[in-house]
């Protein structure tokens, strides 16, 4: 598909993402294959596609995780190659990864407040603000309905599957960011647990967040999302309205048996 | 059943002290020495121990900060004679000896900056690069002074006094450097930003590049307070002796890292403290000098730092299950 330049321009102004002819390589490996993606303002898009697609590949190039080696990103409206994690965050994107989402020998606050400590003091003696970071992160995760536990301090360790995606979407509601992405964050979840963090997506979507929603499972992703995006082989395979599909329908563009 | 909650939260608190572990191991052997000598608990024997310690647990502070980062320095013991060796061959050939000093710490650190480069960049184990590095620098050491003892030739001893010599009651100054050490890298770890990405990046590295901290800032930093911390407590044993022997601190590198993980350090990284580090070391010096007043032959002292150092790291993993999972 061929764009012009106003074209172009329209894109980014409408979408909170605009990700254009998108390529990563490691080593002699290409990843990501030109692939375009976007998602638009107060939009939950389902990044589909089966192991070893380019799901988590594709958003870490976002993020500033991983460097692209071409194409081009758009964040808000501007251009934005973030050359770190830290960037992507200041800039409102919060990103939730399903195996690095938390360290787990480290308390729930800390880890709420890891690379955005909050500190008191002046020049050379700016000490951590325990108290308040512990005050802060009960209270937000209050907010996103984790309640059972006994206190900040405790380790991550000892926290279910759906509650460590709450402090990932707690951390997101608090520190203000425009872009939520999760990866696979029913994976291992209960029955119940899954739900909950469904509901945690709906309730992001009101409060006026775009959620990228990476799965596998179309079923369970296929309620929250407004829409969904199929990546096969490092390439985008579909791009598709929730209006003009069901998951049946889904699971089978995303093993490639039916195109879109 | 309310005083049973009181007394499960009032353990619980207890536990959560992460030096616990190596604060009853000390309890406990310095009462089972002061029962069998009685020449154990006085102020000489502990002032004793404590100049002998003082030198070991400078280093322990610095290598518990970087197994707390993830990372291991095996080279400690050969920068602890690498350091002030310089430090001597420069003040013997002119140069003022706080200048000396000084160069021997900048040395000391840019070994610290070797082993973190070929570990970050290289991607191999700190494991194998610092025994790479250990073995240099102590083949270095023998190459240059070629086997014997440097001796200190000024005739101003007054800074080297500062370092390691007696100030009061027998107290030594390496003592008071080993004090202000603790303090200062227990605040730096568990109250500012860089501590708790110390934790951060030996916890999980990945995650904590996922949150946009920068883990070969801070694993390099760590590398350099390490060496850095392990040529001063050599340039305090110089302080001591007026001079520097090339094989001195061989094998220090093991004791230090028994000492951080008696007090509580976690060998992967992401746990530890400090102040732990401070009372391994001081549990190491109790056991040698203890067991000398006990009347037990001398090379029984490195069996029963392993017999300890086992018996430790399972009553601190038993504690870190319960309060850390």
């Amino acid at each position: 598909m061929i764009i012009t330049d106003e074209q172009k321009t329209k894109l980014i102004k409408n979408n909170l993402v605009y990700m254009e002819n998108i390529r990563v390589k490691f080593g002699r490996v290409v990843a990501l294959d030109g692939v375009d993606f976007t998602v638009g303002y107060n939009e939950v898009v389902g990044l589909l596609g089966d192991n070893g697609a380019g799901k988590t590949t594709l958003i870490k190039a976002l993020n500033g995780y991983n460097q692209i080696s071409s194409g081009n990103i758009y964040f808000d409206g501007r251009h934005a190659d973030f050359s770190s994690p830290k960037d992507a965050r200041s800039a409102g994107i919060e990103t939730a990864y399903q195996d690095l989402a938390l360290v787990n020998i480290m308390s729930i606050a800390r880890n709420f407040f890891m690379g955005r400590e909050l500190r008191k003091g002046f020049a050379f003696f700016k000490f951590l603000d325990k108290r308040q970071m512990n005050k802060i992160a009960s209270r937000s995760l209050k907010e996103v309905g984790l309640k059972n536990i006994r206190a900040m301090h405790e380790t991550v360790n000892f926290l279910s599957g759906g509650e460590r995606q709450a402090i990932a979407i707690g951390r997101a509601n608090y520190f203000g960011a425009k872009l939520l992405i999760l990866d696979e964050p029913t994976a291992a979840l209960s029955v119940t647990e899954t739900e909950w963090v469904l509901q945690l997506v709906k309730e992001a979507k009101e409060g006026g967040l775009s959620v990228i929603l990476i799965s596998h499972n179309a079923y369970e992703v296929y309620d929250v999302s407004d829409r969904f995006v199929v990546l096969q082989h490092g390439k985008t395979y579909a791009n598709i309205k929730k209006e003009d599909t069901n998951p049946e329908e889904l699971i089978e563009v995303i093993a490639g048996r039916l195109e879109k | 059943m309310e005083n049973k909650r009181k007394l499960q939260t009032f353990f619980d608190r207890i536990l959560r002290i992460k030096e616990i572990g190596s604060l009853s191991g000390l309890i406990v052997v310095m009462i089972i020495f002061t029962l069998l000598s009685d020449k154990f608990m006085t102020w000489d024997n502990f002032i004793g121990i404590f100049t002998t310690t003082s030198e070991l647990g400078i280093i322990a502070v610095g290598v518990a900060m970087l197994m707390i980062a993830g990372e291991f320095d095996l080279s400690v013991g050969s920068v602890f004679a690498v350091a002030p060796m310089l430090g001597a061959l420069l003040s013997n050939s002119g140069v003022p000896i706080f200048i000396a000093f000084l160069i021997g710490l900048v040395f000391a650190g840019s070994i610290g900056f070797l082993n973190g480069i070929i570990v970050m960049k290289a991607k191999i184990t700190s494991f194998i690069a610092t025994l790479g590095t250990m073995m240099l620098f102590r083949g270095l050491l023998l190459a240059v002074s070629g086997g014997f003892p440097i001796d200190f030739l000024g005739a101003n001893t007054d800074f080297l006094n500062a370092l390691g010599g007696k100030l009061f009651l027998g107290i030594r100054a390496s003592g008071i450097w080993f004090i202000a050490a603790t303090i200062l890298f227990s605040v730096i770890l568990n109250n500012t930003k860089f501590g708790n990405h110390a934790f951060a990046v030996g916890g999980n590295a990945g995650t904590a590049k996922a949150v946009g901290v920068n883990v070969f800032k801070v694993k390099m930093i760590n590398f350099v307070i390490c060496s850095v911390m392990a040529g001063l407590a050599g340039f305090t044993m110089f302080g001591r002796f007026h001079s520097i022997d090339p094989t001195a601190g061989m094998q220090l590198e093991l004791e230090a890292i028994a000492a951080a993980v008696i007090g509580g350090t976690l060998l992967t990284g992401g746990y530890g403290s400090i102040v732990g580090a401070f009372m391994g070391a001081f549990l190491i010096g109790v056991l040698r000098s203890g067991l000398i007043l006990a009347g037990a032959p001398s090379y029984w002292y490195q069996g029963f730092i392993g017999v300890f150092l086992v018996l430790s790291v399972i009553l601190n993993t038993k504690i870190r299950k319960v309060v850390a999972g």
